[in-house]
């Protein structure tokens, strides 16, 4: 049994909601022995003591990550705003442009860090003063301001002619919300029990704003009525640290960096938070089950059409020989297809845009919003591009883009109607994270995004960005990017509306059989459940590939090969029984590999891709002609033939002369 | 995985009785549609021979001429004539300035393989060997095809013999396998009618191995031929070895189609080369190895052949010219590291050997600059680490006329 972990919390109002639920019904172990002990103090002391090693988790402001990368986030927890935040504000008696000195309150390092970002961007310089917590407000005067914060802050409006609040103008200058503060930990401390606690106690705390708000108003130094303290905690400050949240923490990070001149370049990572994982559920719990057959045992069943466990599952990744995986996977490609068909279809991938907020560590295709060379295609690119495509007996456009704050969903609408209107092509549009973005960015649920644009168009969702669906792989590579409940959650609505989708894993960030298999499994798991409600929403297909490191600003190294790739899909293959088709990965790995995937349990060899924009900037440099298509998937051994996205054959395939399915 | 098909068993019946397998075998295998069944079988035999090691050196390439008065059509590295554009012939200096400029590098072979030029006299061929071996003395030189050694015979009026006796005098050390193509007679007289005979290029390695010479063997496969003359190259091969015992390894090579006549062809494709690799594995089983050449194979698929028969995958080859010259896209040169890299992320045990097999240096897991992978890591080939080598292929290689 393990001592309790020590806490430091927030003493202001708005940590309320997450400090006092662990003081008022302390969450305990599964033995019945206490998690945590809490205190409180100031948020740059919670920093300190974290540091110093005086406590093991604490509410810290997020400026303190930039010191401390080692520290671990609490997923889900934060204190942050979407516009006004009303208790983080500059106090004045002149507009800010005229003031020549501000007075910093000592207490958060998050705050006066905001203020540096945004008066940098005014290009404004009044000398910085630094002040006891709550000294500001009294020596205010003339040409003097000062940045107020936590619950000195209520109600400065009314005392000063001049406020600024730092939450509105962050969202002015950046559209996006800002975080203030998160749970952090010093490294490894943390398990599922404490993650979920901490997590837990938010859930309930949220419950409790009515008392947190009279409790406040009771104090003496309240000012304001009761109403108002509920209001602040229930819509000025958000609790949560969703995709949308994690975008502004990122855009804050880098813009703190560069003005604290840290920005080293280079490979530098400009922005890194680390994410505390509790790890996928299903298989924290199937360790120590029953026995396990041996992989011969488990091949005769999966051959057999059975369905293999999670552990069974792991056993075949850590032990099977790759061909026995293979032949396997051939038995089980050839029981869901016998035809002897292999299908491919005609289309183009265009990417309308490549700015992104994402700032993923493995791409080498984005350009951060206000960077050089960004770029939004325009409806004549677009126009001559889809033309070309219907030229080439395309059937489909595959359209996926970053995630640009400048492009709202009307955007995408007018384009949508605009394809349909003009041309006959079917559009496979929009990632998960896309839909993910806009419905951050207009502040609607996922489904009402889906619907419109379904409305609009779209006829189904491509499987990118889920790259690998565990989060302690996707805090390290991809922080500020969708969670895994996120992405999987866009599907689930897309499913429950009846559309189709595709899935995809891009394996090679140095990922273990546990998150390979808890990525099947998550996958496995929301199509049981799409295909229970049988109203044709599904995934209709799996891809696998290897990441493409070139260029990019993730420096791992991993085994990415030919083999590995193979005994992945192969293991998907068996694995994913729920889930028809399997496509080989040509375009990263080579037709002659994506010949030999069709014997490991691939039945498509992919599109003719008539553009690729995103591996090609990061090393995979193939192009295939229909023609040549063709004559890889006879060279072993299939028929060709040509689908769309739901993988209805078009035209009749030649009759299988020769054919050895 | 549980075989099911009857004749496939018959086969690895035959396999596990170390029976020969027959011409309508290796048919059978060729068009059997499970290729990771045919993986397993090759594999098998390549595990009983070698165990999981998989072997390469550290070589370089010499082409000193691509002048060439044999007009083959599938070949985009001979120029015809001297003076053709593009046409070149090294001096001997420059021969021996490529040995010089890797002084600091640890190169045990040189690889030299030439067009055959008209015009140079037989003293260039036995002064390039000597001008190596005088920059170097102990540098192993493996050079001059079977096609070159029937071409400086009939130019010059002298036997087989009495060419690689001059030769070995002269500082050669074995002979490459190239100018096999195959032996067929109706393919050679389409794709290459200029040069030596498959009889002719058999006698050659029988004169060689009868000289206590060790020799490789090639299949130029994927142009016009069927897989029956294949199969029947692959036992033609085989019964030489049976005869003599001199080669050590046999390569077959794929066909590339760009800039040569016969570039309307099919590009090679990754099925046809692994069954072919694995067929070459079952049907010659009396050449102890199979090297899947990486730079015409890329680095991918010669990861896979690893387990498809190969044991084997050449070296750090540098200035390579002639498969490049038709297209292929490997890198030029692989560094050591990468090699091992390679052959570990192939799930195989990396063995550095010199020309004659002998060993030099064995991968000890160790972590290499840059690679992740170490040998407590069961990777992507399944978690197989130190095999043990159930027949030493190598020990039944009888030599009949002993070194000189």
């Amino acid at each position: 049994m393990s001592a309790p972990l020590r806490v430091i919390g927030v003493s202001f109002l708005n940590a309320r909601p997450l400090v006092a639920p662990l003081q008022a019904d302390p969450p305990c172990g599964p033995g019945g022995e206490p998690l945590f002990t809490v205190t409180e103090a100031m948020p740059s002391a919670c920093a300190q003591a974290l540091a110093n090693g005086e406590c093991d988790v604490a509410l810290v402001p997020v400026a303190t990550l930039l010191d401390h990368p080692e520290w671990e986030v609490v997923p889900d927890v934060a204190i942050a705003c979407r516009g006004a935040v009303e208790t983080v504000v500059v106090a004045a008696k002149r507009p800010l442009e005229a003031l020549t000195r501000i007075l910093i309150d000592d207490a958060s390092r998050s705050s006066a860090l905001l203020l540096r970002v945004l008066l940098a961007e005014r290009g404004l310089s009044p000398v910085l003063e630094i002040v006891p917590h709550g000294a500001g407000a009294q020596r205010v005067s003339g040409e003097t301001g000062a940045l107020i914060i936590g619950d000195a802050a209520f109600g400065l409006g009314d005392r000063f002619a001049h406020t600024l609040d730092l939450g509105a103008a962050w969202f002015d200058a950046t559209g996006l919300p800002m975080v203030f503060a998160v749970w952090a930990a010093r490294p490894g401390c943390l398990g599922p029990e404490h993650l979920e606690a901490l997590q837990a106690a938010k859930d309930r705390g949220l419950r409790q704003i009515e008392t947190y708000a009279r409790e406040y108003a009771a104090r003496p130094e309240a000012t304001l009525a009761e109403s108002h303290y509920a209001t602040y905690l229930r819509r000025t400050i958000r609790h949560g640290l969703d995709a949308y949240e994690r975008e502004g923490l990122v855009e804050y990070l880098s813009r703190a960096r560069a003005v604290l001149g840290l920005d080293a370049g280079g490979d530098d990572d400009g922005a890194h938070v680390r994410f505390a994982d509790a790890g996928y559920a299903p298989l924290r719990r199937s360790t120590g089950a029953a026995s396990l057959g041996t992989c011969a045992q488990i091949l005769a069943r999966a051959q057999a059409g059975e369905r293999i466990s999670l552990r069974e599952g792991l056993r075949l990744y850590d032990e099977a020989d790759v061909l026995d995986l293979g032949a396997v996977a051939d038995a089980r490609r050839a029981a869901l297809h016998p035809e002897g068909v292999v299908t491919y279809i005609v289309d183009r991938n265009v990417n309308y845009t490549n700015v992104c907020t994402a700032r993923c560590k493995f791409c080498n295709f984005y350009t951060p919003p206000g960077g050089r060379g960004g770029y939004v295609l325009s409806r004549e690119v677009l126009a001559e591009k889809f033309r070309e495509t219907e030229a080439l007996g395309g059937v489909q456009i595959l359209l996926q883009g970053g995630l640009n704050p400048e492009l709202g969903l009307s955007w995408y609408e007018d384009l949508f109607r605009w394809t349909k209107a003009n041309f006959s092509l079917r559009l496979h549009a929009l990632s998960p994270t896309e839909v993910i973005h806009l419905a951050d960015l207009e502040q609607i649920p996922i489904r009402e995004v889906l619907v419109r644009l379904r409305a609009a168009g779209m006829d189904s969702l491509p499987g990118g960005g889920a790259e690998l669906l565990s989060d302690e792989i996707r805090n390290r590579i991809s922080p500020f990017k969708n969670t895994t409940d996120e992405w999987l959650d866009v599907m689930r609505q897309a499913h429950m509306l009846g559309m189709k989708t595709t899935c995809t894993m891009v394996f090679g960030f140095q990922e273990t059989g546990d998150h390979v298999l808890t990525h099947f499994d998550r996958l496995r798991t929301l199509q049981d459940e799409s295909l229970a409600r049988d109203n044709g929403g599904c995934f209709t297909a799996f891809i696998t590939w290897p990441f493409q490191a070139d260029g990019t600003r993730l420096k791992l190294r991993d085994d990415t090969s030919a083999w590995r790739y193979l005994r992945l899909q192969a293991l998907a293959r068996l694995y994913l029984d729920n889930i028809p088709n399997i496509q080989v990965s040509w375009p990263t790995l080579g037709p002659e590999i994506g010949e030999v995937g069709l014997r490991f349990g691939a039945n498509d060899f992919g599109s003719v891709m008539i553009e690729e924009n995103v591996v090609s900037q990061a090393g995979a440099h193939f192009m295939l002609t229909a023609e040549q298509i063709e004559h890889h998937i006879r060279q072993a051994g299939f028929v060709p033939a040509r689908r769309n996205m739901q993988y209805e054959l078009l035209g009749t395939p030649e009759v299988a002369v020769g054919a050895r399915a | 995985m549980i075989r099911t098909d009857a004749r496939l068993l018959e086969i690895e019946r035959k396999l596990d009785d170390r029976t020969p397998l027959s011409f309508d075998d290796g048919m059978f295998l060729y068009r059997f549609g499970d290729l990771c069944a045919l993986g397993s079988l090759a594999n098998g035999v390549r595990e009983r021979m070698h165990g999981d090691r998989t072997y390469f050196n550290i070589n370089f390439h010499i082409n000193a001429t691509n002048v060439c008065h044999a007009d083959c059509k599938f070949c985009s590295f001979a120029r015809l004539e001297p003076g053709m554009p593009q046409a070149y012939t090294m001096s001997l200096d420059q021969i021996r300035g490529k040995l010089a400029e890797r002084r600091d590098q640890a190169v045990t072979e040189v690889h030299i393989v030439n067009g055959l030029h008209p015009g140079l006299p037989w003293s260039y061929y036995l002064d390039t060997l000597r001008v190596l071996k005088a920059e170097r003395p102990e540098i192993h030189l493996k050079a001059y095809t079977a096609v070159e050694i029937h071409d400086f015979a009939t130019r010059h009026g002298k036997s087989y013999e009495t060419i690689l006796r001059e030769l070995v005098d002269a500082g050669l050390g074995s002979l490459p396998g190239g100018g096999a193509e195959i032996f067929a007679d109706r393919v050679r007289r389409k794709i290459c009618r200029d040069k030596a005979t498959g009889d002719q290029w058999l006698d050659v390695h029988r004169t060689a191995h009868r000289l206590g010479l060790r020799s490789n063997c090639t299949m130029l496969y994927g142009t016009i031929e069927t897989l029956e003359e294949r199969v029947d190259h692959m036992l033609q091969l085989r019964a030489l070895q049976a005869e003599t015992g001199g080669f050590q390894t046999f390569i077959p090579l794929s066909f590339h189609p760009d800039g040569n006549d016969l570039g309307k062809l099919p590009p090679p494709t990754g099925m046809d080369d692994l069954r072919t690799y694995a067929v070459a594995r079952l049907m010659v089983d009396n050449i102890p190895h199979i090297k899947a050449y990486w730079i015409m194979l890329g680095i991918k698929t010669a990861q896979i052949a690893q387990s498809f028969g190969a044991d084997d995958i050449d070296g750090t080859v540098q200035e390579e010219k002639i498969y490049h010259m038709a297209g292929a896209d490997t890198p030029q040169a692989l560094a050591r590291v990468d090699l091992v890299r390679l052959i570990r992320e192939a799930g195989r045990h990396a063995v550095e050997r010199d020309t004659l097999y002998n060993v030099l240096w064995e991968d000890d897991g160790a972590p290499l600059p840059g690679i992740r992978l170490d040998s407590s890591v069961p990777y992507s080939a399944g978690g197989k680490r130190h095999l043990p080598i159930a027949e030493q292929p190598a020990a039944s290689v009888r030599l009949q006329g002993g070194a000189r």
